[in-house]
C-alpha cells in the first residue's frame, strides 16, 4: 500500500477536565492529528475497563483515557479508582500479547490545550507505529 | 493429622443445633478419586463426612450459589446459619466474600481445616489410570497414601499435588469458628513463576500462547459457575442489553470473555483454582488470573481474602498509586 496507514483511535475523556482541555485546544487553533474519536464521559471513573475491550473488538486500533489530574476530580475520587482500574488493565492487555502502545491513559486540565495536543500526537504515533490492530477485532475474524 | 472422628464429631454438633440450617462437607465421590460436596441437616448424616488430600472442591462457591427465593407474604425470611467446611484457600474466598459484603459473618459457622495440599486429578489419573472402584486417600508424611483395590500406593506429595497447593502460603483457614486440629506450616513462598516464564516472552508469543487457548475456549462458563467469587446476580455475560459479549464462539468474543472474567478477579481472586480444575478444555486459566493477583501484590500491597477487616482493592485508592503509565 502506497497510503499511510492512519489509525482509528477511541478516546474516553472526562467532561470537567480533557473534555474542556480538547475544546481549549480547538478554540487556541492548536493544530493536531484528527484520528481520535472523543467519547465524552462524566467522569474516568465511570469508564468500564470493559469499554476498552469493546473498542478494539469493534475495530478501534488503539485506546486513550483521559481525565483530570488527581486530586482535581469534579466528583473529589473518581479518577482514583480509575487510576486502579486501568493500571490493571493495561498489565493484562499487556500480557495476553496487546501492544501496549494501543492503550493510553493521561491527566490533562482544562487549561492545557497544548497538553492534549501533544497526548494526541504521542497516542496517534505510536499506534501508527504499530499497525492495524487485528488480534481480537470482530470483523476480521477468519473462519 | 485430619481426625475424622473429630471432624464427623464437630459435624454432628453443628448440625444439631437449631441455628444451624445445613452443614456443608465432602464425601465420597461416585467413582475412582472423585469427592463430592455433602450437604448435610441430620445428625446421622455426619459419618459419610471426609477430608482427605481428594477434597479439592471449594466449598465456598456453595454459600453464594444458593437461590434466594422471594418470601412470601406473612412468612418470616430463613436466617439460619450455614455450616461449611473449608481449607485454608476455602477460607480465603470466604473471607473476600464477607470484605465484599456478599454474605454474613453472622450467617455462616465456619470449620476450619488445615490442609497439607490436595491431588491435581489430572496427575493421579495419569499414575492410577481407569480406576474405577471408589478410592480413599490420606497423608502421610510428605506421602500421599490411596488405598487401591491391589493394596495402598504412596506417592511422594510433589508428584501428585496439585500446582496451587505446591506453592501455597495459606494452608490453614484465615479465619474459623472451630479448628479441627493443629494448624500445619506453610512452607512454600510463591514466586509467581508460571507468570513470570510468560512475561518473559515476546508479545507475538504470549499473544500466540493464548489465541490457541482462547479459541479453544468452549464458552460453557463452567469457570464462572464454579468461582466462589462470581456471585454477581446480574453477571455481564447473561446480559443481552447492553451486550458486554457477544455469544458466538469465536476469538473475539472468547477473549473479550476471558479478559472481562480475568479483570473482574482483579484484586480478588483467592487462587484457589478451581476454574483451572473445571475446564473442560484445559485452559490454564490461574496463569491468566495470578498476572493480576502478582501485579495487586506488587503494586498495592493488596492480597484478597486475608483481612476480614480490609476494604475491596477496587473499592478503595490511596492518592499516591503509582502511575508511571500515565501521560
Amino acid at each position: 500500500m502506497s497510503e499511510q496507514f492512519e489509525p482509528n483511535l477511541v478516546a474516553f475523556v472526562c467532561n470537567w477536565c480533557t473534555y474542556a482541555g480538547a475544546d481549549l485546544a480547538g478554540t487556541s487553533r492548536i493544530q493536531y492529528p484528527p484520528n481520535l474519536s472523543v467519547i465524552r464521559v462524566m467522569c474516568t471513573g465511570r469508564i468500564n475497563p470493559l469499554f476498552v475491550l469493546n473498542a478494539l473488538q469493534q475495530g478501534a486500533d488503539g485506546v486513550l483515557v483521559s481525565g483530570c489530574h488527581p486530586g482535581d476530580c469534579h466528583y473529589m475520587e473518581g479518577n482514583y479508582y480509575a487510576r486502579r482500574r486501568f493500571t490493571l488493565m493495561k498489565d493484562l492487555l499487556e500480557y495476553v500479547g496487546v501492544d501496549p502502545k494501543r492503550f493510553h491513559m493521561s491527566w490533562v486540565s482544562a487549561s492545557e490545550g497544548a497538553k492534549w495536543k501533544e497526548v494526541v500526537e504521542t497516542t496517534v504515533n505510536e499506534a501508527k507505529e504499530v499497525g492495524p490492530f487485528e488480534q481480537f477485532q470482530r470483523n476480521k475474524i477468519n473462519w | 493429622m485430619a481426625d475424622l472422628e473429630k471432624l464427623r464429631a464437630v459435624a454432628k454438633e453443628t448440625v444439631s443445633r437449631d441455628d444451624v440450617k445445613y452443614l456443608i462437607g465432602w464425601r465420597q465421590g461416585t467413582y475412582g478419586f472423585r469427592v463430592s460436596p455433602h450437604f448435610i441437616t441430620e445428625p446421622e448424616e455426619a459419618d459419610k463426612l471426609i477430608f482427605s488430600p481428594l477434597c479439592s472442591n471449594n466449598l465456598a462457591t456453595y454459600l453464594t450459589l444458593v437461590e434466594k427465593l422471594p418470601v412470601p407474604r406473612g412468612q418470616e425470611p430463613d436466617t439460619r446459619k450455614i455450616a461449611l467446611m473449608v481449607k485454608g484457600c476455602d477460607s480465603r474466598a470466604v473471607v473476600q466474600q464477607l470484605v465484599e459484603q456478599g454474605i454474613k459473618r453472622e450467617s455462616v459457622i465456619i470449620i476450619g481445616c488445615p490442609c497439607q495440599g490436595v491431588v491435581d486429578l489430572a496427575k493421579v489419573e495419569e499414575k492410577f489410570p481407569a480406576v474405577l472402584e471408589q478410592v480413599e486417600a490420606r497423608w502421610d508424611d510428605g506421602k500421599i497414601v490411596f488405598k487401591l483395590s491391589e493394596g495402598e500406593k504412596a506417592v511422594p506429595r510433589e508428584e501428585v499435588l496439585a500446582d496451587k497447593c505446591l506453592r501455597c502460603r495459606y494452608p490453614n483457614p484465615v479465619t474459623a469458628d472451630t479448628l479441627l486440629w493443629e494448624k500445619v506450616e506453610a512452607e512454600s513462598n510463591d514466586e509467581y513463576a508460571d507468570v513470570g516464564e510468560l512475561e518473559g516472552k515476546a508479545p507475538e508469543e504470549r499473544w500466540s500462547f493464548w489465541e490457541a487457548y482462547f479459541s479453544s475456549c468452549i464458552r460453557c462458563y463452567s469457570c464462572r459457575n464454579v468461582c466462589p467469587m462470581c456471585y454477581c446476580e446480574d453477571c455481564i455475560l447473561d446480559r443481552l442489553n447492553p451486550t458486554w459479549v457477544n455469544r458466538s464462539n469465536n476469538i473475539s468474543e472468547n477473549t473479550a470473555f476471558h479478559l472481562a472474567r480475568a479483570f473482574h478477579l482483579a484484586g480478588r481472586c483467592i487462587e484457589c483454582g478451581e476454574c483451572e480444575r473445571v475446564c473442560p478444555v484445559n485452559i490454564p486459566l490461574m496463569k491468566l488470573n495470578r498476572k493480576l493477583t502478582k501485579e495487586v501484590r506488587e503494586k498495592f500491597e493488596y492480597e484478597p481474602g486475608t483481612d476480614p477487616d480490609s476494604k475491596p482493592l477496587q473499592a478503595s485508592y490511596r492518592p499516591n498509586d503509582q502511575e508511571n503509565f500515565i501521560l
